[in-house]
């Protein structure tokens, strides 16, 4: 560990621990919003909420040792960084309750790459559409390919695609909890919590061991919302504790962004209402990109190169050079002069992608089965596919059929075809 | 004095010959029944003996032994009583004892003397024919479904003393009715009654075509349950050989009323049936739902609601045709050649698609529960949606009726029937792996087609032989020899994934 967090910041974040049962009680049940109460001073926060517990949260102050805390981090292999370090995210300064230690799972230098490159935090809905969660693995992974670190809290649904998204495009995932950095939460994602241990970081502001309680999930979003200079809401109900992130990204100033869902339904309801209130369209990863970066950006990344390198943490984020600028002479010449097109290239170079969503690579496909892939996307079933398109039942399913050998559309369980990615 | 009789037992859906001796000798007067009898046969010296008495015959007061041989086959149920009763009357001459040597006999008896009728007449009948028999007594009620065999003269008797006259020629019973040729259809569920769901009924119709299995999913009133029932409506009517398989697994079970069953069964077997429920079994064993749905239609609705262990039993039948239940030193086979028919919600909230509430895991969850192997041998998955509100309203043109499509099916089944002679399958859903590939001819683009399949979605073998098979139905509906490209293009259409089946 290059950094740890300095003794009297340590002794602050174990207080909150110590009194998140206490604070459970004053905060939970009420309202999800924290009031300001993780931004009071050691004696306030006692005084707030400590109730009959004060005498032993002052015992607990003065017999706390940081380096016995220290050594007990070691041996978990956590880190910490506090505001008083250089590994501390100055983004999250502009936190009025700023926590006063991060701890993380991972390399700390690892930590200090992702937190020099920019920062998208996409979270939804713990029981997404499968649009939702395909357009949120989609996100996850374009963004990671274009040198972005992706910040999502882990949970079920939209989260972990989000994560798996941004491992499957070879970035580094961040994950913030609202337990312990070492907690897996939920434990149905243990398995995705090791990935993110291993491929990035996963950061908690309370100390190792902690249980997430009710408060700080809301505190735990407002983590993600600070890191992050845009937060990208895929699929929201209108109650869910998605849009407190989006809140309080608002709050700071960050961008918001939201992904456009069926007007219809109740699950996009809140990531709608975000877009009428003014939300940033996200469509894509381009569109995302253009909001972390503005419009129109011309940089291009070298092949296999990332648009960041760990070595450089404090020098902060900066779009290197082409690895050959001389890639793109010979290309103009020839009729390939697309490949160099002015928008921002996001191919990794080893998936051989040229473009999110481009289409152009794909089979070729004759009106009919154009018109009946589309209709896939639209969520019907086979027989109102086949009244729609005009066909037999039975040459409905052909063509379904004949799209699955292309592998445009897959049947997925239950809930009949939808259109692959590919598609 | 010594006197044998001849009678059945069931096992399973066949009969076995069991010999009934009879012994009397001189001693106190007690009734004995040995060779493995259960309770209801040992309660047969009751019967026989009140019957006797109360048909005016003598129930003789010295030492009587009667030996069921087998000794080692395991007797139950009342139908011995009969051939036990006659077993006494011929071993005390009041009977000819020489007459009895070409009868077999089957019958339960009342205390009154009154034959009462038994479970599996049927298969009595065949197995006496078999054992070259040339008359077989029965109860009055159960000569018809007796007499279904032919070569053997099946005499419906109503109670001891008719019988006794009988024997000593006074008396002659009434030929059996001739089996009733089969009524007019009656006024089934008719698919014309089901608007929209013209995917859904296709799959019917195909499932009806080629005898394939076929599950539905969709929400709560999508309509499930309507388009299963109407099922064996556009089945065609039993053959003659058929209608025996079907009677003879229903007079077994107890459920024929006499004569020849005329339609195929529906058989709806609620979701917490036992695994032996299902399949059959039981220390005496009786067919299961699916052996009671052999050449009709086992309908399983809420199919995700069945216990792991009755779904999983059913892989083997759905495979074989055919039911194996191991009991002691023996096993015994019951037919099982049914279409089966599933239904069952997307996802446990059973809300519509995008009112579902339900998370990945919920997802997961449900769908684990139909297990891959199960899901493998349906080849025919097809998803419902609730029917549109307008179409529900809208009059429009009248959906196709179920005799409409049923001559389709039967024009298909004919060609099913031709090709497939000598090979002891009735449709394309039971050929075996020889023949799906002489009759399956897979050319050019229909070839690569599949070939496509495998690289893109690793069908199983069975998968493979399963595409096969429906696209075989797909150009039988068509009227079609060759196999097109778009024929196996609609039966991977159908398929559930690799994937999903490997869940």
């Amino acid at each position: 560990m290059t950094t740890r967090a300095c003794a009297a910041c340590l002794r602050h974040s174990a207080l909150i621990g110590f009194l998140g049962g206490r604070l459970a009680a004053v905060l939970g049940g009420r309202d999800r919003r924290l009031g300001g109460v993780l931004g009071l001073s050691e004696e306030e926060l006692i005084a707030a909420v400590a109730g009959g517990r004060a005498n032993e949260a002052r015992a607990f102050l003065t017999e706390f040792e940081p380096q016995a805390a220290r050594h007990a981090l070691d041996r978990l292999g956590q880190g910490t960084a506090c505001r008083h370090t250089g590994l501390y995210p100055r983004s999250l300064l502009a936190l009025a309750d700023a926590p006063p230690v991060l701890y993380f799972a991972g390399e700390g230098d690892a930590l200090a790459g992702l937190l020099a490159a920019p920062v998208a935090t996409l979270v939804g809905t713990r029981t997404p559409s499968r649009y939702a969660l395909e357009v949120a693995h989609e996100l996850g992974r374009e963004l990671a390919v274009a040198g972005v670190t992706v910040v999502s809290g882990l949970a079920l649904g939209v989260d972990a695609a989000v994560h798996r998204g941004a491992l499957a495009g070879g970035g580094r995932p961040l994950a913030v909890l609202a337990g312990g950095a070492d907690v897996p939460y939920p434990k149905t994602n243990r398995a995705l919590y090791d990935r993110v241990v291993q491929g990035g970081a996963v950061v908690s502001e309370l100390p190792p061991g902690q249980l997430p309680l009710r408060w700080s999930f809301p505190a735990r979003n407002r983590i993600m919302a600070g890191l992050a200079s845009l937060t990208v809401v895929v699929e929201a109900t209108e109650s869910s504790g998605t849009l407190i992130t989006a809140e309080f990204a608002a709050q700071l100033g960050r961008d918001v962004g939201a992904v456009p869902g069926h007007v219809t339904s109740r699950r996009a309801a809140g990531s709608n209402r975000l877009l009428r209130e003014g939300a940033a369209v996200i469509r894509s990863a381009e569109d995302a990109l253009d909001e972390l970066f503005g419009v129109g950006t011309e940089e291009r990344f070298g092949r296999g190169e990332r648009a960041w390198e760990p070595g450089d943490a404090r020098q902060g984020w900066r779009l290197p050079e082409p690895a050959n600028a001389d890639d793109c002479a010979p290309a103009r010449a020839d009729a390939g002069a697309d490949d160099c097109a002015p928008a921002l290239d996001l191919s990794s170079g080893d998936t051989g992608r040229r473009r999110p969503r481009s289409r152009e690579a794909g089979p070729v496909l004759d009106p009919l089965e154009r018109r009946v892939l589309d209709l896939v996307e639209g969520g019907d079933t086979v027989d109102a596919i086949a009244r729609d398109a005009g066909l037999s039942p039975g040459r409905a399913r052909a063509t379904l059929g004949r799209l699955e050998l292309m592998g445009l559309v897959a049947r997925e369980g239950f809930a009949g075809y939808a259109r692959t990615l590919k598609g | 004095m010594l006197a044998s009789v001849a009678t059945f037992a069931i096992e399973g859906v066949e009969s076995r010959e069991v010999v009934v001796e009879a012994d009397l000798r001189r001693g106190l007067p007690v009734f004995t029944i040995v060779g493995l009898p259960d309770a209801a046969v040992r309660e047969a010296r009751e019967r026989v003996r009140a019957a006797l008495l109360n048909s005016g015959l003598e129930f003789p007061l010295q030492r009587l032994t009667a030996n069921l041989a087998p000794a080692d086959v395991r007797k139950a149920g009342p139908s011995f009583d009969l051939a036990l009763g006659a077993a006494v009357l011929a071993a005390s001459g009041q009977v000819p004892r020489d007459a009895l040597g070409s009868y077999a006999l089957c019958g339960e008896l009342s205390l009154g003397g009154a034959l009462r009728p038994i479970r599996g007449a049927l298969a009595m009948a065949l197995g006496a024919r078999a054992a070259g028999f040339e008359r077989l007594i029965v109860p009055v009620e159960n000569a018809g479904e007796a007499a279904l065999v032919g070569g053997l003269e099946v005499l419906g008797v109503p109670d001891l003393a008719r019988m006794v006259a009988m024997l000593r020629g006074e008396w002659r019973p009434e030929a059996p009715a001739p089996p009733a040729p089969f009524t007019a259809r009656a006024a089934d569920d008719d698919l014309g009654d089901v608007r929209g769901q013209a995917d859904a009924k296709r799959a019917l119709e195909l499932a009806a075509a080629g005898g394939h299995n076929l599950l539905m999913i969709g929400p709560p009133g999508a309509g499930k349950t309507m388009l299963a029932r109407r099922l064996p409506g556009i089945l065609p009517d039993p053959s003659f050989e058929e209608a025996v398989e079907i009677t003879r697994v229903h007079s077994v079970a107890g459920l024929c009323d006499s004569g020849l069953s005329p339609r195929r069964p529906f058989r709806a077997p609620h979701h917490t049936i036992s695994t032996s429920g299902l399949v059959g079994g039981g220390s005496t064993p009786r067919p299961g739902e699916i052996s009671l749905a052999h050449r009709g239609v086992l309908f399983l609705d809420e199919l995700a609601e069945f216990s792991r262990s009755a779904l999983e039993a059913l892989r083997q039948p759905l495979e074989s045709g055919r039911v194996e239940v191991s009991r002691g030193q023996r096993a015994i086979s019951f037919p099982a050649a049914a279409i089966m028919v599933g239904a069952c919600n997307p996802c446990p909230c059973a809300r519509s698609r995008n009112e579902c509430v339900c998370n990945e895991v919920d997802h997961a969850r449900y769908a684990r529960r139909l297990s891959g192997p199960l899901l493998d041998r349906v080849d025919l998955v097809c998803e419902l949606d609730a029917t549109a509100p307008l179409e529900l309203v809208e009059a429009g043109t009248p959906a196709e009726t179920s005799a409409s499509v049923r001559a389709r099916v039967m024009a298909a089944r004919d060609r099913q029937r031709e090709r497939l002679a000598g090979t002891g399958a009735l449709s394309n859903s039971e050929m075996d792996a020889r023949s799906t590939r002489r009759h399956v001819p897979l050319e050019g683009r229909a070839r690569s087609r599949l070939i496509e399949g495998h690289a893109r979605r690793a069908l199983t073998g069975r998968g493979h032989d399963r595409v096969l098979r429906l696209a075989r139905t797909v150009a039988d509906l068509a009227g079609r020899d060759s196999i097109r490209p778009e024929d196996i293009e609609e039966a991977l259409g159908f398929r559930l994934g690799a994937e999903a089946v490997a869940a």
